[in-house]
């Protein structure tokens, strides 16, 4: 299981032409310890959870404090640790960078596999398993909401990283789609963490975050943490 | 989004195009590429064009998909012809645009029968010679990210030339230009962190910090 660690992590922003540049706090500072197999977070759009996201696998450093993934700190050990934790996007168009599945998985193996043939039995291996090897060749573009979030998340774990980051996959999605991606992040053995508005999704976890201005205003048990958020967002 | 054109997606096949080495098709689209600065006449680049023809043919690709690329590529071709007949004449113009149908046709047989992982490959071994200056892997993955974008950017203009009409302000360059602009700033943006997110931007063997240095975007506070 892997262990995220946040001590005191603090993500600051300039504000564009204040004198003596000025900042603006928009997470933190943040103490937890991630370990469960699923977890979620959830919070009011511009809350932080997309900051509090990408502090887990480097691509937000903190200001301050430190985030470590397996003992791994985020800022001197980035590489390591965006191999272990995989990161998948709202959007999942912006996340497709090949012309198709197939070659997209084949990118992410890439530095796994230095042979042509082993990295192309292995990204079949990654399709077949994920159902998606009727989609492989299409181009991206012609794929469905619901097929490029599914390809997406092949691509991310192609690497088979120890833990996946997902922020709000389910917006794009109609009910079906969620569904069915609720059932492929159910079955999947990598811990999860994700960011969501899906209030029943969030309740599919062992632990929720709820993060409100910046800063985590509960963590715990995830119905607990659903009353709590629908208290903030009904809060005059 | 418009339907897949040449350059959009590799097309699989077995033809004999599809199994040429790839440094052979490059020196094809380099020879095809440079014909127009050699040519005397109309006739050799007329030539190229059936050839390339023969190839599409012979690899068997959708003629749909050349008719599609074509579409896109159109009303440029109709103003330079004219331009360059104006400021030249009629069979110079006709060079000119022949010349960048058949390096446009020979670029999209390259990549519609060749996967794009085999590019990168292709162009890894290039940039071989070169690694002290640049990262070879980043070089190909630049190239593969191209390839990429070029429908993404076709249809995000196409769908702002529709929000500019639907509000009648198809006429103002202006109201078509500036938010296609700034929806590829934003694309090449989100690009760049979901290549960065998955490690592609990391130096293959050693650790690497945070991509973003210290502090955070305020685009991801949400």
């Amino acid at each position: 299981m892997t262990e995220v660690r946040l001590e005191a992590a603090t993500v600051t922003v300039p504000v564009d032409g204040s004198p003596g540049q000025r900042t603006r706090t928009i997470l933190g500072p943040v103490d937890l310890v991630l370990a469960e197999s699923r977890v979620t977070v959830i919070g009011a759009n511009g809350s932080g959870k997309s900051t509090l996201l990408r502090l887990l696998n480097g691509l937000v450093t903190p200001t301050s404090g430190t985030v470590t993934v397996d003992a791994l700190d985020t800022v001197r050990h980035g590489a390591r640790v965006r191999r272990r934790v995989a990161f998948a996007f709202t959007d999942p168009i912006s996340q497709l960078v090949m012309p198709t599945g197939r070659e997209d998985v084949e990118l992410s193996l890439r530095r796994l596999h230095r042979s042509r043939t082993d990295r192309r039995a292995a990204a079949e291996r990654v399709l077949e398993r994920f159902g998606l090897a009727h989609l492989a060749d299409q181009s991206v573009y012609d794929l469905s909401g619901g097929e490029r979030q599914l390809m997406a998340l092949a691509v991310v774990l192609a690497t088979e990283p120890g833990l996946l980051v997902l922020d709000e996959p389910t917006t794009l999605l109609d009910r079906r789609n969620t569904l069915r991606l609720r059932s492929l992040l159910a079955s999947l053995p990598q811990s999860v963490v994700l960011a969501t508005h899906d209030l029943d999704l969030a309740l599919h976890a062992d632990r929720t975050l709820v993060v409100d201005e910046g800063r985590i205003v509960f963590d715990g048990e995830p119905g607990t943490a659903v009353e709590r958020y629908l208290a903030l967002s009904d809060a005059p | 989004m418009n339907g897949p054109g040449l350059f959009t997606a590799h097309v699989p096949g077995t033809s004999v195009v599809h199994r040429m080495p790839l440094w052979l098709k490059l020196v094809g689209v380099l020879v095809v590429g440079a014909t127009p600065w050699f040519a005397q006449s109309v006739w050799p680049l007329a030539v190229t064009t059936v050839v390339l023809a023969g190839v599409v043919l012979a690899a068997r690709l959708p003629s749909r998909r050349l008719v599609r690329s074509m579409r896109g590529l159109l009303p440029v071709l109709v103003v330079l012809l004219a331009f360059q007949w104006w400021s030249h004449d009629l069979a110079y113009a006709v060079r000119v645009v022949l010349g960048i149908v058949n390096a446009f046709v020979a670029a999209g047989i390259l990549t519609a029968t060749t996967p794009v992982t085999d590019l990168l490959d292709g162009v890894v071994r290039a940039a071989r010679p070169l690694r002290r200056v640049v990262d070879p892997e980043v070089v190909a993955l630049t190239l593969g990210v191209v390839v990429r974008s070029v429908p993404w950017v076709a249809g995000s203009f196409s769908s702002v030339r529709e929000s500019a009409r639907a509000r009648g302000l198809d006429r103002d360059p202006r109201a078509v230009v500036v938010p296609t602009v700034v929806h590829v700033v934003a694309f090449a943006r989100s690009t760049g962190e979901a290549l960065a997110a998955r490690g592609l931007t990391d130096p293959a063997d050693d650790d690497a910090p945070g991509p973003s240095g210290p502090g955070a975007s305020s685009r991801s506070a949400g």
